[in-house]
């Protein structure tokens, strides 16, 4: 027999915490840390690389005022990276291209990192448990932005460190304070759209709405940013956008700090917003009105591809409007964008890569078409990572434990994403062709209708490929086809200016596509691209039909 | 080609160096209702996942209705109707829209039984999945697998977040299922459901089959955990037929009995017991019990008076 006090034993607590209040912060700062650090290593060596190629490819003044005569005055370019004043130096260059498409990616790592932090974390039930430690609403979410700041403060950092190593070579000559004055710039865009994530996560009643809130924000923002920088009387509206401020704060070439005041002070007035909100709305809750119940809509609920277009829909919407609307800015500005450079033989050179024979406004809007397939390679990215959280989220064995194969599942919904990205290209066909209607040059619908079905194989192949890595890779396939992606992305864009070796090109999802209307689309060609991401998508559904599922 | 509802031969499943299950060969008729039980991380869950064809077997095989899961999945998948632990269902769709949805996915249902599952289990279902609570969504599960009156059920921890009067409205289900002729295989942690419901009961430990057989044939396996007050200084009960883990903790006993009650009752004779409390082992004290070191810690708060003494009185 066994004998035992009455009375209970003491209890003996050990302190694992020393702030348990802080728990909140600790765990969003862990992740944003790790991501913006990773993204940090690609600003950096982008910065490192192109910069160097630079040099290279333009060692004399005289080849940098080609340059500068070549894409200084192009409306275009300056519409859609920002104004390209002094890209004939270093200083200028840098501060052009790498504020044009690394700020660009600084808004989406803040936005996708913030929204995904909190509403996910909150969608996903994580954070109500956390908040029933000791904390409350408003100091949890104080913890939360505090965990995407220090995962800001990494972006700043890794990058601020390679944008230091490339002004200390013999032929950059950045000091170090013009060089983390510019990594400051570099990153203002991404902590503009950490804190608005924030801020729409308190409104929104899910993750998806947050970053639709934030996507909208950010494109009326970008939209009013093109449209300054497109017309010079139209240049007062640079300070209607925060993107404009961040330009105006001219980094390496003419520093005016004070530009970034108002990002300052917007970016205090969201995380007060957003503490503010925090504190007064349940945990789970939305702000903005949401409904929840509703007649049953089945039109489209017939089975797993009907489910799939009906949940795609606002999306593919969003993103249709956003292309058409991208394709008639572009395509309005057209004429004007090479009036200033018509006759300038460097137009023709530094396009020369595009082959395109026609108007300039023919090799104008090649290039503009280039961006088109872009967008529609983000698409088909992002289905993937549709694709991929059905999968994580164990929705997906809802559909087929029931009598649905793997393989028609995964066809049907590469399907859907191809046709998504198929009305993508028609559509900036025909934003073009109405963005550019009468004006001199400009190519009829047939020709634009071509060009924009032409921006279509390439983002099939990456729908392809990403159905592979799916397959291959589950939980790493957003990874892999956004780092294709990015890699294809760098890749053009540094073999359209400077010289990159020939294999290199062939890496790039884009390089085989004819910069149509520049030239006429090589049918041949793209029926080859699009075979390719037929035969890597069904390779991806024949390894899926192999393989266990896994959750997140 | 029709076979059992179930059957699998040295059905294995290692993930790295761990083998989730090892050797499982059991087989469910037509009809029968079976339990499958364990502690966490038993095999439970990867042996339903290889059933329904998510994992693939690292050897072995399984059929359902005789058909091979890995090879003729879709075929099988047309006579199963499958519950998981977890809803996980989509957030902007409604109640209704789920259930239509997944009724034309699995390509037919009952649609009048489905009405009155809807109403048995007092389901909303104009409701956004993303505004339900865990049973809510989970009753959605329930209500989805049973209005396609599939020839094989198999319930994966079916009633977790469902309160008593849904559990009782679970169990009306699957004895309706098994009245007309389904069979139903079902993984819980609730002993009482898996004894109120099956036929035949299989436990699992560390991915190997430990007992399969009728619940009859498993009740050696029960010991009752008898928790005793007296009225002065308690006698040694250690020596009793059937006892082992006996704690004094003053006038307070516990200990538990396995086999017959009767000779602990005679122990306890003109001792002046003042209350006696017993409870049926929860399944995790009947593995420890039986496979494991001992169930000294089994902790008292669910016992229920089923033996109140003459001349005793509860406090």
């Amino acid at each position: 027999m066994t004998y035992s006090g009455i009375a209970a034993e003491p209890r003996h607590l050990t302190v694992v915490a020393r702030r348990p209040g802080a728990v909140v912060g600790r765990q969003a700062a862990r992740r944003a840390v790790r991501s913006g650090a990773m993204w940090g290593v690609v600003f950096a060596l982008f910065v490192i690389v192109q910069t160097h190629a630079y040099t290279a490819t333009y060692p004399t003044q005289a080849a940098r005022n080609q340059l500068l005569s070549a894409y200084g005055t192009n409306l275009g370019l300056n519409a859609l990276l920002g104004r390209a004043g002094a890209i004939n130096t270093v200083a200028g260059f840098v501060a052009w291209r790498f504020l044009g498409i690394l700020g660009v990616f600084g808004v989406l790592w803040g936005l996708l990192t913030s929204t995904r932090l909190m509403r996910g974390e909150e969608d996903a039930g994580r954070y109500e448990l956390l908040q029933t430690g000791a904390t409350t609403r408003r100091r949890a979410a104080a913890q939360s932005l505090a965990g995407l700041g220090a995962g800001l403060c990494a972006l700043f950092v890794v990058t601020a460190l390679g944008v230091v190593v490339t002004g200390r070579g013999g032929s950059v000559g950045f000091a170090v304070g013009q060089s983390l004055y510019f990594a400051v710039t570099l990153v203002s865009g991404a902590a503009v759209f950490l804190a608005v994530g924030a801020f729409s996560s308190q409104l929104a009643a899910t993750r998806r709405q947050a970053a639709t809130l934030g996507g909208v924000a950010f494109a009326v923002c970008f939209a009013v940013r093109m449209v300054a920088d497109s017309d010079a009387s139209l240049r007062w509206m640079v300070w209607l956008s925060p993107l404009g401020w961040i330009e105006q704060s001219r980094p390496l070439t003419d520093p005016d700090p004070l530009a970034l005041l108002p990002v300052l002070v917007l970016i205090s007035a969201l995380l007060a917003g957003t503490l503010y909100l925090a504190g007064i709305r349940d945990v789970g809750a939305a702000t903005l009105p949401s409904r929840d119940s509703s007649r049953p809509r089945l039109a489209l609920l017939s089975g797993p591809f009907g489910l799939a277009a009906r949940l795609i829909r606002p999306v593919a919407a969003g993103w249709l409007l956003g292309v058409a609307a991208y394709a008639a800015l572009l395509g309005s500005v057209a004429e004007s964008s090479v009036h200033d450079s018509t006759g300038s033989s460097a137009v023709q050179q530094g396009l020369g890569r595009l082959g395109g024979h026609g108007s300039e406004v023919r090799a104008y809007l090649g290039l503009t078409f280039l961006l088109v397939a872009l967008l529609a390679a983000l698409i088909a990215a992002g289905q993937i990572t549709a694709i991929r959280e059905e999968e994580g989220s164990g929705r997906l064995e809802s559909l087929i434990v029931r009598p649905v194969s793997r393989i028609r599942w995964l066809v049907e919904r590469l399907a859907l994403a191809a046709l998504v990205v198929t009305a993508a290209g028609i559509v900036s066909g025909l934003g073009v062709w109405a963005g550019s209607a009468g004006q001199r040059g400009a190519p009829g619908l047939g020709p634009l209708l071509a060009a924009g079905l032409n921006t279509v194989p390439p983002a099939l192949v990456l729908l392809g490929v990403g159905a592979c890595a799916f397959a291959a890779w589950p939980r790493h396939a957003a990874a892999a086809v956004y780092g294709y992606l990015a890699w294809s992305f760098l890749i053009e864009f540094t073999g359209a200016i400077v010289r990159t070796n020939h294999w290199l090109m062939d890496t790039s999802v884009f390089f085989h596509m004819l910069p149509a209307p520049a030239t006429g689309v090589n049918w041949t060609g793209a029926a080859m691209l699009t075979g390719l991401g037929l035969l890597s998508g069904l390779c991806g559904a024949v390894l899926l039909n192999r393989r266990d599922l896994y959750g997140d | 080609m029709d076979g059992p509802a179930i059957r699998t031969e040295a059905l294995s499943k290692r993930y790295g160096s761990v083998d989730a299950l090892c050797d499982l060969s059991l087989e469910v008729s037509a009809g029968e209702v079976v339990g499958f039980l364990g502690p966490n991380g038993a095999g439970k869950t990867t042996t339903i996942r290889l059933l329904l064809g998510l994992a693939r077997p690292t050897a072995g095989r399984a059929e359902i209705f005789g058909l091979d899961v890995a090879r003729r999945t879709v075929e099988a998948h047309r006579r199963v109707a499958y519950v998981p632990g977890e809803a996980n269902l989509w957030p902007s769709l409604t109640g209704a829209e789920t259930l239509h949805l997944l009724g034309r996915v699995h390509g037919r249902i009952d649609a009048a039984y489905r009405d009155t599952l809807i109403d048995r289990f007092a389901l909303d279902p104009s409701k956004k999945i993303r505004t339900y609570s865990k049973g809510n969504r989970q009753k959605v599960l329930l209500i989805a697998a049973l209005m396609a009156r599939a020839d094989l059920l198999l319930l994966d921890e079916p009633t977790s977040g469902l309160d008593p009067l849904m559990e009782q409205a679970f169990r009306d289900s699957v004895r309706e299922a098994r009245e007309g002729g389904q069979a139903v295989f079902l993984s819980s942690h609730i002993l009482s459901e898996v004894e109120a419901l099956c036929d035949r009961v299989a436990i699992l430990r560390s991915g190997r089959l430990v007992e399969y057989g009728t619940l009859e044939s498993l009740r050696h396996l029960s010991a009752l955990t008898v928790e005793i007050l007296f009225d002065t200084a308690p006698p040694d009960l250690s020596a009793v037929p059937g006892a082992a883990h006996v704690v004094v903790d003053g006038y307070r006993v516990r200990l538990q009995i396995s086999g017959p009650i009767e000779p602990l009752i005679q122990a306890l004779a003109g001792s002046g017991v003042r209350e006696l409390l017993s409870r049926e082992p929860s399944l995790e004290e009947l593995f420890l019990a039986h496979y494991g070191p001992g169930i000294g810690a089994a902790a008292p708060a669910d016992l229920q008076n089923v033996a109140p003494m003459p001349s005793a009185s509860r406090s």
